[in-house]
């Protein structure tokens, strides 16, 4: 159940690179993680979650029982809408997550990183 | 679990195990109101310890670009993450003592408290307790409202002030108080698109100002319009909107489509007053207050002796009230504790009490919340359009005392509520500007005197309605100086369409000077030459494509 990438994967059109009113934007290290298996890139220190939205993620997860998708919702870590399997411990708050080099990021079926036809 | 096995383990009262740490003060959240509390308190030889379940102190202040109303004593003018920064300076020279990832999860008898960091909890006591732990964000559902794409607007600033990313590319945002006409500007800044603000009320909640510098970009405003879908199977591709009648009801055949990839939701917040009621303060549920809120006399003090709230957790208002009460917190928590005597906490706080007064005063207040006003204090007809639409109608613009005319260059001041604010006054070396001593007064522009065209109103405005205007060049052209806040900076000689208050194009235009200075703190002052009759017509520039 591999998710279709809204945005530009590479060009990560997402970020905001220089902001009218707070300049240049500075980031940490650019460091490699795996998102579903795929190797990707973000900034050491940022939420996980911003490291995927920049990169067009938008599902986080999908519910338990209706299987129905969320992504970010409240961004400050007190919805839980954006839970992830990291480093194979589920239910972990991406937005409030600080991405690290080397993190496995998969998206959460229920409360697994094994989509439900394998459950 | 951890929590359950300690309690069943505790023979002794908490308060004579080992391990629990014991302060003068405790005090629950680290934003404007708590650090200003600690910082007060500390001051006066409390030891105060408090604790924020976030990553980084602040609080809210930090994702707010936008220059904040008021007056000096207010920080008016000053961008709120600027002022979050003082803030944090202020906390370090007072050594307070900050504990982060640490959240707050009980408040029990005789004032101890449990704190969650990591996976471990730890016990505390506190001879006084000030919870300062602010708001949560309000939420409406509809079809399609789990969907990834709908985000609150406090998770498009976090995403966008805070970690430079774009919320979406076209963004709907639903909700006309402050925060959603804030953020609506704040997410063009950072390179949005939005498509639309909507309101499922007649009228608009926040200062008629943040509505108009949004709506004079282009951005339509749907007033009594509401979320009748969000579209899309796995994320938001697009959002029906509808009319709704005076009971809320859907009118039919009124929808309305948008292509959007995000839904921002704006519809208010709520005081996160829960440990106050698990502590079993008196509660009431006030409107004004915007929700559940502990009872509190003139000192911030609960029906708890020594236990305190500051901020939004005591009633929803801006981040400057948050900083007084918060302040004043502290200073109530030192006279409670000893520290000072009651005639040093007087002393203390009638400057604060002054201070608080004065922002809650106009008819933003929380005392008119809820009141229909027409009339200006200064007895003049509000903008209808302004309440309705977004913006002052070229006809109602005239009435205000801010708008004079006179030969050569002077300020239009676009400003019609009385809302407390000042800087203006402050900013005009040749005192063209009067606010008078009553800061929610309507600024007035004296046309006899001479203006120097230094652009410093223009850029003191937080409400950016500031205009300086040269009604006839004697070319058959108008000059329009407007501040601007948006990325790319257009050139000096770029051509391009001016836009109405309404955001709609009136005549052709040419940038002739774009002005930028430390003093104007980030917005950059554009200069448009129009065709004379549009002089009081056009207000935004939009280059050509």
């Amino acid at each position: 159940m591999e998710q279709e990438l809204i945005w530009d994967l590479e060009q990560e059109k997402q970020r905001i690179m220089v902001h009218p009113i707070l300049g240049r934007i500075e980031k940490g290290r650019r460091v490699k993680f795996t998102y579903d298996g795929r190797e990707v890139e973000g900034y050491e220190g940022e939420p996980i979650a911003a490291s995927l939205k920049a990169q067009g993620v938008m599902i986080h997860r999908y519910t338990a029982k209706k299987h129905s998708p969320r992504g970010i919702f409240c961004a400050i870590g007190r919805c839980t809408d954006c839970v992830m399997v990291v480093d194979g411990e589920p239910n972990i708050r991406t937005c409030i997550t600080p991405l690290r080099e080397g993190m496995t990021v998969q998206t959460q079926y229920g409360v697994s990183a094994e989509p439900f036809e394998n459950q | 679990m951890y929590y359950l096995r300690y309690m069943a383990g505790a023979k002794v009262p908490l308060s004579e195990r080992n391990d629990m740490k014991r302060y003068d003060l405790i005090v629950v959240g680290a934003g404007p109101s708590g650090l200003s509390a600690a910082i007060e308190a500390s001051k006066r030889g409390v030891k105060t310890i408090v604790f924020d379940e976030n990553a980084r102190p602040g609080g809210q202040l930090f994702k707010q670009i936008h220059k904040f109303f008021g007056s000096k004593e207010h920080k008016a003018k000053i961008r709120g993450f600027v002022i979050g920064q003082q803030l944090l300076d202020e906390a370090g020279k007072a050594g307070v003592e900050v504990v982060l990832n640490a959240t707050v999860i009980g408040l029990y008898q005789d004032k101890e408290i449990v704190v969650k960091t990591g996976d471990t909890v730890h016990h505390y006591k506190g001879d006084s307790i000030i919870i300062a732990t602010g708001a949560s964000e309000n939420m409406v559902t509809f079809d399609g409202w789990t969907l990834p794409g709908v985000i609150g607007a406090g998770a498009a600033q976090t995403l966008m002030n805070l970690h430079g990313i774009k919320p979406g590319k076209r963004v709907l945002m639903l909700g006309s108080g402050n925060v959603g006409l804030v953020v609506s500007f704040q997410l063009m800044q950072a390179g949005c698109e939005v498509a639309a603000l909507v309101d499922a009320a007649p009228e608009i909640g926040g200062y008629g100002v943040h509505a108009a510098k949004v709506a004079r970009t282009g951005v339509p405003f749907y007033l009594s319009h509401t979320i009748v879908k969000a579209e899309g199977t796995d994320h938001v591709t697009g959002v029906t909107i509808a009319a709704v009648d005076d009971h809320f009801r859907f009118i039919p055949g009124t929808e309305k489509h948008f292509d959007v990839d995000t839904i921002c939701v704006a519809v208010g917040l709520s005081p996160m007053s829960q440990l106050l009621k698990m502590a079993g303060c008196r509660m009431s549920d006030d409107p004004k207050r915007s929700g559940q809120v502990p009872i509190i006399d003139g000192h911030g003090e609960t029906s708890i002796p020594g236990l305190f709230a500051a901020g939004d957790v005591s009633g929803i208002e801006e981040a400057s009230s948050a900083m007084i009460e918060g302040r004043q917190a502290g200073i109530y928590a030192a006279e409670f504790l000893g520290f000072i005597s009651k005639t040093e906490m007087d002393n203390g706080e009638e400057k604060l009490d002054a201070a608080l007064d004065g922002l809650r005063q106009g008819m933003f207040a929380p005392k008119n919340r809820g009141k229909n006003i027409e009339k200006t204090e200064e007895g003049i007809d509000i903008s209808r359009n302004l309440l309705c639409r977004g913006f002052i109608g070229d006809d109602e613009i005239e009435r205000f005392p801010g708008v004079t005319h006179k030969a050569g260059v002077h300020p239009v001041i676009e400003c019609t509520q009385n809302i407390p604010c000042n800087p203006c006054q402050d900013a005009c070396a040749m005192h063209c500007i009067m606010v008078g001593k009553v800061i929610t007064a309507l600024p007035a522009v004296d046309p006899s005197l001479k203006c120097a065209d230094c652009g410093m109103c223009v850029a003191s405005c937080s409400g950016q309605a500031i205009f300086l205007v040269n009604e006839d060049c004697g070319d058959g052209t108008a000059t329009v100086t407007l501040p601007y806040e948006f990325l790319p900076v257009p050139d000096e000689g770029t051509r391009g369409r001016a836009l109405g208050r309404n955001g709609q194009e009136v005549c052709d235009a040419e940038v002739v000077k774009i002005r930028t200075s430390p003093a104007y703190d980030h917005t950059t002052l554009l200069t448009m030459s129009v065709p004379k009759e549009f002089a009081m017509k056009a207000r935004f520039f939009k280059a050509n494509a």
